[in-house]
């Protein structure tokens, strides 16, 4: 798109909206690209991108992915425009192509890196054309926001380039399902695994019959939800094969192979998360299709530390308290941790800080999705209490009751600190500490008051 | 006693299904039938005393329609029968005349109930409801790409005191007739609602019922239902 006045003044308003905002130490990753496209409608448009863009979106794990992508691209010696720091919504986009821009709106750097939030598609593809777009997975998410996968799905298709080559988790039908005029795809996924099973009892399996013919899926394999290994019994309907599969995962070791079409490269395990392990397969499915060989991938691998901004562990007198983000209102989110504690070795204590930090100041909570949530799966011998803090602590109790926990292991408060008050340090190992995205500073009190009461007994 | 839960494999969204795991806690006793989508129901041959159906996705509604339809005549006998039906969410939309999509064009659906349906699927409501019925006090939440219109009169289920239920027009929610009971509210109605669950329950023909978890369900209804009549609280 031609370069027009409009566009040049609110480049540069939006550049100095930006410089205003560094000198007030102030995050910088929403206004200016909010005040460019106010000015100009199609700033997104006009502004000029790198010429190779990736495109990070999902559910689960878009953070994660782009910061991977991010931070091998650069070991490779590419500079990047990204968001990392910032908004995934078209004005954060904006923003990061401001701030990768020149005063003549021409781009300083080689590759985008782009996280790009689900719904805000219809705002950003028309405008920014991915040359590959990751797909991590597609959940229900905020009942609130989002609704459920096919309204996802149908924002996503309604705009998504055509041209851009798509890269699916194959285990995953609901992404399976973006893109189908899209010539390009391929696909990364996960073997059969010794933990699979055949029939999963979680809440949430957004997938359950044949998209063609209404018949109930089979399964090769199930994982968790609606993730695993499906086919049709009365018609073709199933899983594509992956392109990039991650098989053979060696945990004791620490190994993964990677079997593509040509061949098998073992990297590096990055975490033993089972999520994490599906975020760095889609990654090296998207750096490979860019262009960067296994080798060099590998190498890149061997010196990654996985950035978990969502997980802290700490040790006090033998005990371990782990502070671990749950994504309050996100059914998918909270199940899979409930599931990593209950698989986590040794006795364990639970303090449920999952309030909504919004809600909870001025509302009263839709509580509906905990009843999306498999709190059943903290119903395990080797979780021996659960305290629930916060408002809708009662609420949580009713939820874990109904989920066939023991009453008496489970407290609760209506104050998160308060609840501390009924840890049992004697009786575990391990303390994890829930708390949602909003939350944090309300979580280190709590570890605080942990920490001392470790310290004391 | 026969409890039918229809078609849990798609209609489940916003925790719905756990009304009717909650409610098979409270009756160990009831046979709980899960009929699939492909399935015939069993209330098509045989009478039963409570008929379930959650939220669903908007494509789904179609799929359900197409599957109900054949059955009309037998649903309006078994409503006029006074068998007990809860309807959440977007489920009681299938029995009006029609669901009326963004572009105009209209969805026919059963019709055994006067009023019709007009989705927007870029205008996405939530919000909080405090109504009122048999003097019992519900609470809940909604979550709606729709609202109902239309001829409902007299045959709502709610008088509402907080929020839109029906429409944003009418102080009204849901649908009552005999036992029919449709409400937009979504999620672990039942859970939310003791008391109602035992008027229910009390229709069902139980005498004294008994909720299980019943001191910790009362708690968190009487704090939720304060909070909500608060004027505070929006
Ligand atoms: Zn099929």
């Amino acid at each position: 798109m031609k370069k027009t006045f409009k566009f040049y003044i609110s480049l540069w308003g939006a550049k100095i909206v930006a410089g205003m905002l560094k000198i007030l130490r102030k995050n910088a990753s929403f206004l200016p690209g909010k005040v460019a496209i106010t000015m100009c409608k199609n700033f997104l448009g006009i502004i000029e991108k790198p010429e190779i863009i990736i495109g990070v979106t999902g559910t689960n794990g878009k953070t994660t992915v782009c910061n991977m992508i991010i931070d091998a691209l650069e070991k490779c010696g590419y500079t990047t425009i990204n968001n990392r720091l910032g908004s995934n919504v078209d004005a954060g986009i904006a923003s990061s192509l401001i701030n990768g821009a020149t005063f003549l709106g021409k781009t300083k750097k080689q590759v985008a890196v782009l996280e790009i939030d689900e719904r805000s598609s219809i705002k950003i593809y028309p405008y920014v054309k991915p040359t590959y777009i990751v797909c991590t997975n597609i959940f229900r998410d905020s009942i609130k926001r989002n609704a459920h996968t096919d309204f996802i799905i149908d924002i996503i298709n309604s705009a998504i380039p055509k041209e851009s080559k798509l890269i699916l988790n194959a285990d995953d039908l609901i992404c399976c399902s973006i893109g189908p005029e899209n010539k390009e795809k391929v696909y990364f996924g996960i073997d059969k695994l010794e933990t699979d099973v055949e029939e999963t009892n979680n809440i949430i399996r957004d997938i359950r019959t044949c998209p063609i013919c209404d018949t109930k899926l089979k399964y090769e394999y199930m994982r968790y939800h609606h993730i695993g290994k499906a086919y049709c019994p009365k018609c073709s309907f199933k899983s594509p094969e992956a392109d990039y599969l991650g098989t053979n995962i060696d945990y004791k070791n620490s190994t993964i192979q990677i079997k593509t079409k040509n061949n098998i490269t073992e990297y590096k395990l990055i975490s033993d998360n089972i999520i994490n392990i599906y975020n760095m397969v889609a990654v090296i499915a998207v750096l490979t299709e860019f262009g960067i060989e296994a080798q060099k991938l590998k190498e890149i691998f061997d010196e990654f530390k996985i950035v978990e901004t969502r997980y802290s562990e700490e040790e006090v007198n033998g005990k371990k308290i782990i502070m671990h983000l749950a994504k309050g209102q996100n059914a998918i989110a909270c199940s899979r941790t409930f599931d990593y504690i209950k698989n986590a070795e040794g006795k364990k204590a639970v303090m449920l800080n999952l309030d909504d930090y919004f809600d909870a100041k001025e509302s009263t909570e839709d509580i509906a999705w905990i009843y999306d949530t498999d709190y059943e799966l903290l119903n395990d011998d080797s979780i021996e209490q659960i305290i629930v803090g916060g408002v809708r602590s009662k609420d949580h109790y009713l939820r874990l009751l109904i989920a066939g926990v023991p009453e008496q292991k489970i407290s609760y408060e209506l104050k998160e600190i308060d609840a501390v008050d009924h840890l049992n340090i004697k009786k575990v190992d391990k303390i994890f500490i829930l708390y949602d995205v909003y939350t944090v500073e309300m979580a280190n009190k709590v570890k605080t008051k942990i920490e001392e009461k470790i310290k004391q007994s | 006693m026969k409890v039918e839960v229809l078609f849990p494999e798609l209609c489940n969204l916003y925790g719905d299904t756990q009304n009717m795991k909650y409610f098979k806690l409270c009756l160990p006793q009831a046979e709980f039938i899960e009929t699939a989508l492909d399935e015939e129901p069993t209330f098509v041959k045989e009478d039963v005393n409570f008929i379930y159906l959650g939220s669903m996705k908007e494509r789904t509604q179609e799929k359900v329609i197409k599957k109900l339809l054949p059955y009309k005549e037998r649903i309006k006998e078994l409503i006029d029968k006074n068998t007990i039906f809860l309807f959440t969410g977007n489920a009681l939309e299938v029995l009006e005349k029609y669901i009326q999509k963004d572009d105009g064009t209209k969805i026919e659906a059963l019709g055994i109930f006067n009023s019709y349906a007009k989705r927007e699927m870029f205008n996405r409501y939530h919000g909080l409801l405090l109504g009122e019925t048999q003097g019992i006090d519900i609470i809940g939440f909604q979550a709606n790409f729709s609202f109902s219109y239309g001829e409902n009169e007299g045959q709502n289920f709610l008088n509402l005191k907080k929020g839109i239920g029906f429409n944003k027009e009418k102080n009204i929610e849901g649908i009552r007739k005999n036992n029919f009971i449709g409400t937009y509210l979504i999620g672990p109605f039942l859970i939310l609602n003791p008391i109602f669950t035992k008027y229910i329950m009390n229709l069902m023909g139980i005498e004294n019922p008994e909720l299980k978890y019943e001191k910790a369900i009362m708690d968190a209804y009487e704090t939720k239902l304060a909070e909500f009549k608060n004027p505070k609280i929006k």
